[in-house]
């Protein structure tokens, strides 16, 4: 008697998309021998998506097959897919081939589909098949009922072949199909206009065995094809709330520590710098920066300057940022503003900071995110989130927040940001009798006591460092306010 | 050539798995519950059945008790198959000669059948 079961019910193993990102909001990857429907209108993605798939089970020693019936022509696809890192011409025909069913199915209907996908499985012993076409067949069988058993008897074959089946379909997204209440998972893909702005998106709508992150989900194809960016309130939703550290770091502006009783600035804390332009919001980073070492590395995430404006700005205030830089301490991170996607920016931001284990980050500003988002009232929580994981990964955070305002005493705070972060700085210019004056007011600063006082800060050759108070009535005493 | 009768009352799973026999060089005759499956082999006297265990009538188990107290199936090999643990089944039926936990790869269920019935 054979008895090769535990008496548990065993779990269904993975098959890795090969796309980064997907497997994350999958929980781990397609489950093998599933049939999965792609979804989505033309141009969206889907045949890059269903062909890195394939190309990457090849690469991991598999084989797939790619079988077509109302689509491209074989040669168009591959001449299409041979511009992409992906593509490998090692992995055919042994490992990875293009068929047309279409033959099949026009003579045979969807008996004679189901039997090439059969023998197709069988004789290649592929570990995947994607199905590119699925409207044509769906148009083939007389009725729902028949589409329903087609993908019934496909769902056998996958299990006993141990083979995982996509069917890619450009039928309407919104409204509900036949086959849709048959497959194992739906993968719906989206390319969308915000304005003049197009942006890409994944929603997993439906995916037995596993809780899968819910949502859209941002989408980039390039020449690598295609990558996944989970949206961050989703991606850390189950992490728990971080608590600071006890303990200090210096600003790198030791008259600025003067004025805090802890010393420093808390560790592992979000400061938020907010000022009009001119105010000292950069360099106060960049002398925050400039106290980076190898014990305690440092990124400099800017959306409006790019790196050697930064380096020139620093070596102006005397900083040794090229030497850091160097010597591995210091990254300058450049992304330029307007068409990447919010969570884009935070997975490579996440990316840096994990890469060299960084302890110190200024990001000038964040503005540059808030242009990323083409859903603006995502921006509280997705900021609430990246300080929450920043915080969880030990990292002391200034950020820089630019006012409209050249000269006011109101602090904005946009998207609720006085709200998430732990301190908040206020930088502005005040008229004294002629004389254009910088001040800087501590408005909050979490765990310690601080000079509550408006601060004269002058900016030198020396960099950025407190001169005193500054006497004045009290209309230019600043009160925190939301943006209207 | 030898004849297997598939009993499964799964949609298709059935007829799937009688093809790809079919294709293997058996003859395959195909049944969705116990009481149809035997009659089917009472017609046919199957040199192997692979048989679900969870059907509507009559059980996978109960099948090949039956099949076993009837003399004309002395040498026809039993496999039985199902989600659940063997655990389950063998409690109330263990006289078949192979048990394959659901879902199993086609691969493994042509070797298990060439060893049945070879020996």
């Amino acid at each position: 008697m054979t008895d090769s079961t535990a008496d548990s019910i065993p779990q269904i193993e993975r098959l890795s998309s090969a796309i980064p990102g997907l497997d994350l909001i999958l929980g781990g990857g397609f489950f093998r021998s599933g049939v999965y429907i792609v979804q989505g209108l033309p141009g969206c993605g889907k045949t890059i998506l269903a062909n890195q798939i394939c190309y990457g089970h090849v690469k991991r020693g598999g084989a797939a097959v790619y079988v077509t019936l109302l689509a491209e022509s074989h040669s168009r696809m591959i001449q299409h897919l041979s511009s992409l890192s992906f593509f490998d011409t090692g992995a055919f025909p042994d490992r990875l081939a293009y068929i047309s069913a279409f033959h099949d199915l026009e003579s045979g209907g969807l008996k004679g589909l189901m039997t090439v996908l059969r023998r197709e499985m069988r004789t290649r012993k592929v570990g995947v098949l994607v199905l590119d076409g699925l409207v044509a067949a769906s148009e083939a069988s007389p009725t729902d009922l028949d589409l329903k058993k087609f993908i019934h008897e496909l769902q056998s074959i996958a299990v006993l072949q141990d083979c995982t089946v996509l069917l890619l379909t450009s039928g309407s997204v919104h409204r509900m199909h036949a086959e849709h209440t048959m497959v194992d998972g739906l993968i719906e893909l989206e390319d969308r206009l915000f304005d003049a702005r197009a942006e890409r998106s994944i929603q997993v709508r439906k995916f037995r065995g596993a809780g899968a992150m819910r949502g859209k989900h941002g989408l980039r194809i390039d020449n690598d094809g295609i990558s996944v960016f989970p949206r961050i309130e989703a991606l850390y939703q189950s992490t728990t709330s971080a608590t600071m550290a006890p303990g200090a770091t210096p600003s790198g502006v030791p008259s600025f520590d003067a004025l805090l009783e802890s010393g420093g600035i808390p560790l592992h804390s979000s400061t938020v710098v907010i000022g009009s332009t001119g105010t000292g919001k950069t360099t106060l980073g960049l002398q925050f920066l400039n106290a980076s070492s190898d014990a305690e590395p440092g990124l400099h995430l800017s959306f409006f300057e790019g790196p050697d404006r930064v380096r020139t700005k620093a070596r102006s205030l005397g900083l040794q940022i090229d030497a850091l830089e160097q010597s591995g301490a210091v990254e300058l991170l450049w992304q330029a503003p307007g068409e990447a996607m919010l969570d884009e920016i935070a997975d490579r931001l996440l990316g840096a900071v994990h890469r060299r284990g960084v302890r110190r980050l200024v990001i000038d500003g964040l503005a540059g995110f808030a242009e990323s988002a083409v859903y603006p009232e995502r921006l509280n929580k997705f900021f609430s989130c990246l300080a929450n994981e920043l915080r969880n990964r030990h990292v002391t955070v200034l950020m820089m927040l630019e006012t409209r305002d050249v000269v006011s005493s109101v602090v904005s705070t946009p998207w609720g940001v006085s709200g998430i972060v732990d301190n908040l700085v206020f930088l502005r210019f005040v008229h004294d009798e002629g004389m254009v004056e910088r001040l800087l007011t501590i408005i909050k600063m979490r765990d310690t006591d601080y000079h509550a006082g408006l601060h004269r800060i002058r900016i030198d050759s020396h960099g950025m460092h407190i001169a005193g108070t500054y006497r004045a009535d009290g209309d230019v005493i600043p009160s925190a306010a939301p943006a209207s | 050539m030898k004849t297997i009768l598939v009993v499964d009352d799964e949609l298709g799973s059935a007829e799937v798995l009688g093809l790809i026999l079919e294709e293997e060089g058996f003859r395959a005759f195909c049944a969705v519950n116990g009481q149809l499956a035997l009659a089917q082999a009472r017609d046919v006297v199957p040199d192997l059945v692979i048989v679900d265990y969870m059907m509507p009538l009559m059980n996978g188990a109960e099948f090949a008790r039956e099949l076993r107290a009837d003399p004309a199936f002395e040498r026809t090999r039993i496999i039985l198959n199902s989600g659940l643990p063997e655990s389950v089944i063998r409690d109330q039926f263990d006289g078949y000669d192979a048990f394959l936990r659901k879902p199993f790869k086609v691969e493994v269920l042509l070797a298990l059948i060439r060893q049945l019935l070879e020996n």
